[in-house]
């Protein structure tokens, strides 16, 4: 099969004259989102071509060292992002929480790559950063979700913890229930979405795959895989975050430490 | 100092059931507690005392610090100044957990997560300090038809009970652990009249442990308890 047509940078820029549709919607309804549309799809557009560059050269160069590094910048800005997106304090979470996601996240993707895909070279910046940044970006939410549920829920369901200290639970026999609410809360998303895959859309790898000219049952076998990838990095990375993080987040007494949460201003 | 009698028969009901090892004449003591919360003082030189099988009836305006007073006890709140004395021991950092085990805590509009009842007292009787305990079918059966529950309510789901189901869903388990202290935080809040009537004369009348109610509910037995009101002894005194 053969890759779809290039786009035209003259064609692309007619493709923003979608863009009236909203800001005219929005003009006439008072939605008052055309400030920030323009602001998001600017940034979205610088930023894909900044990092189309990076990618040229990165593909140019193709070292395994400069891959490597990239996929850590990638590990380490999507755990700032993660924790920016919570309720919860930066500086007692960045460090474990980037540790949790460079082996979760860090280790199905040599996984992936070196027993599913099984190439001549693992580090390939076709293989490592491009698959990598595909399952950054799809596990970065579930990460937040796990992350804050668990938190969350404790300082909310206070009540309930206090209850489960006094039955008996030791401080991890009490904090279990929540555990396992957070990362199933993680994981639900990921369920309904396998559930409905193909049926009710065309998922995203695929897609791709299928405009660069690849035939559709390769296209499928990619997004069965990178799809338990994902299901995999998202479940330990979140299991790892929160028992890296778990132990020094209450005090001796079993008491959510109050620091745990970024303060409100 | 508030000093609540017992009577002689707690005690050896309470030898009875806990053989010849150490036994306790005071259950709980605060001691002289002073505890602010944010700027706002709300127990300033607090001291109280139960024995065992004392009872105690908490009362108070909200915010007047009642539910922050079993939280004291439970080692879950520090006060500022003053000791908290739980069965002769100074709760610290060496005996809090310890010390838990000998306490049941309940409150209002208690949340329990999801799964199904039997499986919650089954993995309650699993924690390492309930292990040698072992769950009691018949017990569990019988509690629950005292409290107005059907047995089949044991493969129900948690979350699909109501607020009063799951309430005494709660106590029962509490029950079941046959615990020398119950810190009871406005529990029958959820429940209907004739249910609140079995719940309280259920702990005023079976109950031999020692017990700290905290409610503004009329329906406990005034005459049963020593009543502690928090808006004479706590920081309007």
């Amino acid at each position: 099969m053969e890759a779809a047509p290039d786009i035209s940078v003259f064609r692309l820029l007619m493709g923003f004259g979608l863009l009236l549709v909203p800001v005219v919607l929005s003009q006439v309804y008072r939605l008052g989102l055309i400030r920030r549309l323009l602001v998001s799809v600017g940034r979205m557009t610088g930023q894909l071509f900044l990092v189309s560059i990076l990618l040229i050269y990165l593909f140019d160069w193709d070292n395994a060292w400069l891959n490597t590094g990239w996929v850590l910048v990638m590990i380490l800005f999507a755990s700032f992002s993660a924790i920016h997106n919570s309720s919860l304090d930066f500086r007692r979470f960045f460090l474990p929480v980037s540790l949790a996601y460079v082996i979760g996240a860090g280790g199905v993707l040599l996984f992936f790559n070196a027993v599913i895909v099984n190439p001549d070279n693992l580090f390939t910046a076709q293989l490592l950063v491009v698959v990598g940044g595909m399952l950054l970006g799809n596990s970065l939410n579930s990460l937040i979700i796990g992350i804050s549920r668990y938190y969350e829920t404790i300082r909310r369901e206070q009540n309930r913890y206090l209850y489960l200290i006094s039955l008996g639970a030791g401080p991890g026999e009490a904090r279990r229930p929540f555990f396992r609410e957070a990362v199933l809360a993680a994981l639900n998303p990921f369920l309904a979405n396998m559930a409905t895959m193909g049926v009710v859309f065309l998922p995203g790898m695929m897609t791709g795959q299928i405009l660069g000219g690849a035939s559709p049952d390769t296209a499928i076998k990619y997004q069965v895989a990178i799809m338990l990838a994902i299901f995999a990095a998202v479940t330990l990375s979140v299991t790892l975050a929160l028992l890296f993080t778990s132990r020094r987040s209450f005090d001796g007494f079993g008491v959510l430490q109050e620091d745990v949460f970024r303060r409100k201003d | 100092m508030i000093s609540i009698p017992c009577s002689d028969n707690v005690f050896k009901s309470l030898r009875e059931r806990t053989g010849p090892g150490p036994w306790f004449l005071e259950m709980l003591r605060l001691e002289n507690i002073f505890l602010r919360l944010g700027n706002n003082p709300l127990f300033r030189n607090l001291s109280v005392s139960v024995p065992a099988g004392g009872r105690l009836l908490v009362r108070g305006r909200s915010g007047s610090g009642k539910s922050s007073l079993l939280r004291l006890l439970l080692g879950f709140g520090r006060p500022d100044q003053g000791r908290v004395v739980v069965m002769d021991r100074v709760l610290g950092l060496d005996n809090v957990w310890a010390l838990r085990r000998h306490m049941a805590y309940v409150s209002q509009d208690m949340e329990l997560g999801r799964g199904r009842v039997g499986d919650f007292y089954r993995e309650a009787f699993a924690f390492r300090a309930n292990r040698g305990m072992g769950f009691r079918l018949e017990e569990t059966v019988h509690l629950l038809e005292t409290f107005d529950l059907d047995k089949k309510v044991l493969d129900q789901p948690l979350e699909k009970l109501s607020g009063g189901e799951r309430q005494r869903v709660a106590i029962i388990l509490t029950l079941l652990l046959h615990r020398d202290i119950y810190l009871l935080d406005e529990v029958t809040s959820a429940l209907d009249q004739p249910l609140k009537e079995r719940v309280a004369r259920y702990f005023e009348q079976e109950v031999k442990a020692t017990l700290v109610v905290v409610s503004h509910d009329p329906v406990w037995d005034v005459k049963k308890f020593q009543t502690l009101d928090l808006e004479k002894h706590g920081s309007r005194a």
